[in-house]
């Protein structure tokens, strides 16, 4: 009873959780999105994993993509490397991320200090960087960074705006532990090379997803030559991370689910047991009662009111356990489950549930027994 | 008070049909003490059980100050056991880890309305039965004696017509007999109807009729 309790409680918690995980996503990746990544990208824990240095998408993918895939609306490259930024004494490693200004329209990326920067300082490498929240109150604490010089690796960069504030994402990665720099900067002053990593290409409308990727794919095949050799690098749609996200999200629940029928009825059936066990314990005791002017039905309704106590008891402490677990496993694991309260009523409702049910045929049984049996009965 | 015609009781579970109460015809008075003799077996409890509305004759009519018990549904007979019967039995029939204050007032939980003046009321049928200083004992606690006197005091909370008392003095030494059976006779001096189930016939002297049963029929042995 109390693990049934318990495990509706999170499942309905982790079900939120889980639509607010998933709306999150999609809010902070941006609508309509298809992104495309170098080399092949697996799921490791969740978390994506992807080969050090892959060289196979280029810039001018991005600008064949743009050019020749009606749907695309638009297109952002980007590519990243972990460094150590400075300024004066503070000094600590990021994410620099290159994009072009496209990120920034595509992504949802607003700036609450400054500004972000624009074609021509991309285009011409300009050493500029918008820098996100965490990295603003490491190395700047209370001043503003607007204006200062940071030191990325060797290089000097202007601070030219901070990020507003996302927090960390669905799979754990802090967003706002990272420094925006222009494309062409990192890729000719900070790494030197020829390719990028990841473009984020955004559809015009939600059901030109799947087309767009199709469409996106067979280009990339056709430019890269690959002939009938696997795809050199891994492309996924909204659509369909969605989907998997969601996916993920049935089968925890109906596994937890089915944990919380089982042992709602495994429950039941224990306070069936007990009723039961009561009921023939306490023969003389329905005698008295019966005999002092106790109607059947106020056998009935003491025995009923038992098996509600019995799985009201169980039910709290599921409750507890349920929510113990969830603050536990969201605050430990970094799961992302939001507590519900009408789940935990609704579990401490549904125990009150299968009490009475299982407690009727005891509490029946009990009114039947006719006085004068109950009390010759040894 | 309690008139009882041609009653018939056949267990239908025997399997050679013989009744264990067979054409018993009776009539007690109010204010009557009476006890009902007989070997063990021989149906005193049945009998009781009839006349207390505890159990239904198989055939016969029984009438109950004025009333035909016959036609009466259960949840009648119920409120009728609570209102103007009072039963004591050879067991007792407490409830353990519950106060005597507890036991006694059972009865009113199944009255149609809970007394304001539940807890004086338990506290005076208490006192009658000489347990003023046990009230908030707990049954198990109690002496088999005094747990007998809890269980009288329960069956007059109600303040009932007639009091049953089913071998009351079956499980208790000397001296606890003579306590019991000198509070019934103050309740007989008090005017209430006594009803004693006994094979013992010292106990049964203390009333003022005896009947006896044998072979299913009853006798008048004593009737002053
Ligand atoms: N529920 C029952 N089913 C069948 N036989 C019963 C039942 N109750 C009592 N009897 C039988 O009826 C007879 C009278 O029993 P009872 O009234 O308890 O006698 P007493 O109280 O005089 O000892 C006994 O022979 C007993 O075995
Ligand atoms: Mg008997």
């Amino acid at each position: 009873m109390t693990i049934g309790v318990a495990s509706v409680v999170v499942m309905v918690s982790m079900g939120r959780g889980a639509q607010k995980h998933i709306l999150d996503m999609i809010h902070n990746m941006g609508t309509n999105l298809i992104v495309v990544n170098a080399g092949q990208v697996t799921l490791v824990g969740g978390r994506e994993r992807q080969a050090a240095i892959v060289t196979t998408l280029r810039p001018a993918d991005v600008t064949a993509i743009a050019e020749h895939v009606v749907s695309v609306a638009d297109a952002a490259p980007e590519t990243s490397r972990s460094m150590n930024v400075r300024w004066e004494s503070e000094n600590m490693k990021t994410d620099i991320v290159g994009v072009t200004p496209a990120a920034f329209r595509i992504r949802k990326i607003e700036t609450k200090v400054g500004r972000i920067f624009n074609s021509f300082e991309n285009d011409s490498a300009q050493r500029v960087a918008v820098i996100g929240s965490v990295i603003a109150e490491t190395l700047f604490h209370d001043e503003n960074p607007v204006g200062h010089q940071i030191r990325i690796g060797l290089a000097p960069f202007e601070v030219v705006g901070v990020m507003t504030t996302k927090g960390v994402d669905a799979t754990g990665v802090d967003r706002d532990d990272r420094i925006l720099i222009p494309l062409e900067t990192i890729m000719r002053r900070l790494v030197r090379t020829f390719f990028i990593q990841k473009i984020h290409i955004q559809v015009k409308n939600f059901d030109k997803l799947n087309s767009a990727e199709a469409e996106i794919r067979n280009l990339l095949r056709e430019r890269h030559r690959l002939g009938d050799k696997p795809d050199d690098f891994t492309i996924q749609n909204q659509a369909t991370i969605v989907e998997t996200e969601k996916e993920a999200t049935r089968t925890l629940t109906i596994l937890v689910g089915s944990i919380a029928s089982i042992s709602l009825l495994v429950g039941g059936i224990g306070i069936l047991a007990v009723m039961l066990t009561a009921f023939r314990e306490r023969r003389k005791e329905i005698g008295l009662r019966r005999a002092v002017g106790a109607r059947r039905s106020d056998i009935r309704t003491q025995f009923l009111l038992e098996s509600l106590i019995f799985a009201g008891l169980g039910g709290f402490f599921g409750a507890f356990f349920g929510i113990l677990f969830t603050i536990l496993a969201s605050a430990l694991g970094g799961w992302n489950i939001i507590i519900s309260w009408v789940a935990t009523f609704f579990g401490f409702a549904l125990s009150a549930v299968v009490g009475l049910i299982f407690g009727i045929y005891p509490a029946s049984k009990a009114a039947r027994l006719e006085p004068i049996e109950a009390l010759r009965s040894e | 008070m309690i008139k009882a015609n041609k009653i018939e009781k056949t267990y239908s579970k025997t399997a050679i049909l013989t009744p264990v109460l067979n054409d018993i015809t009776l009539s007690i008075q109010k204010g009557e003490y009476v006890a009902i003799m007989g070997t063990s077996g021989s149906g005193k409890s049945t009998l009781m059980y009839i006349l207390g509305c505890l159990d239904k004759p198989t055939k016969g009519e029984l009438e109950l100050d004025g009333v035909d018990v016959y036609g009466m549904d259960d949840d009648a007979l119920s409120a009728l056991r609570n209102k103007k019967i009072g039963f004591v039995f050879q067991q007792f029939f407490l409830l353990e880890r519950t106060t005597a204050l507890d036991n006694v007032l059972l009865p009113l939980i199944y009255a149609n309305k809970y007394p304001d003046d539940a807890l004086q009321r338990g506290r005076k049928v208490l006192a009658q039965v000489g347990l003023e200083d046990r009230v908030e004992y707990l049954a198990n606690e109690l002496s088999g004696g005094q747990q007998q006197r809890v269980a009288i005091a329960r069956a007059l909370i109600n303040d009932p017509d007639v009091i049953f008392a089913d071998e009351p003095t079956g499980n208790l030494d000397s001296q606890s007999t003579a306590e019991i059976l000198d509070i019934l006779g103050h309740l007989h001096q008090e005017g209430r109807t006594i009803i004693i189930v006994t094979h013992d016939r010292t106990v049964a002297n203390h009333a003022q009729r005896i009947l006896e049963l044998k072979d299913g029929r009853i006798a008048e042995i004593k009737n002053p």
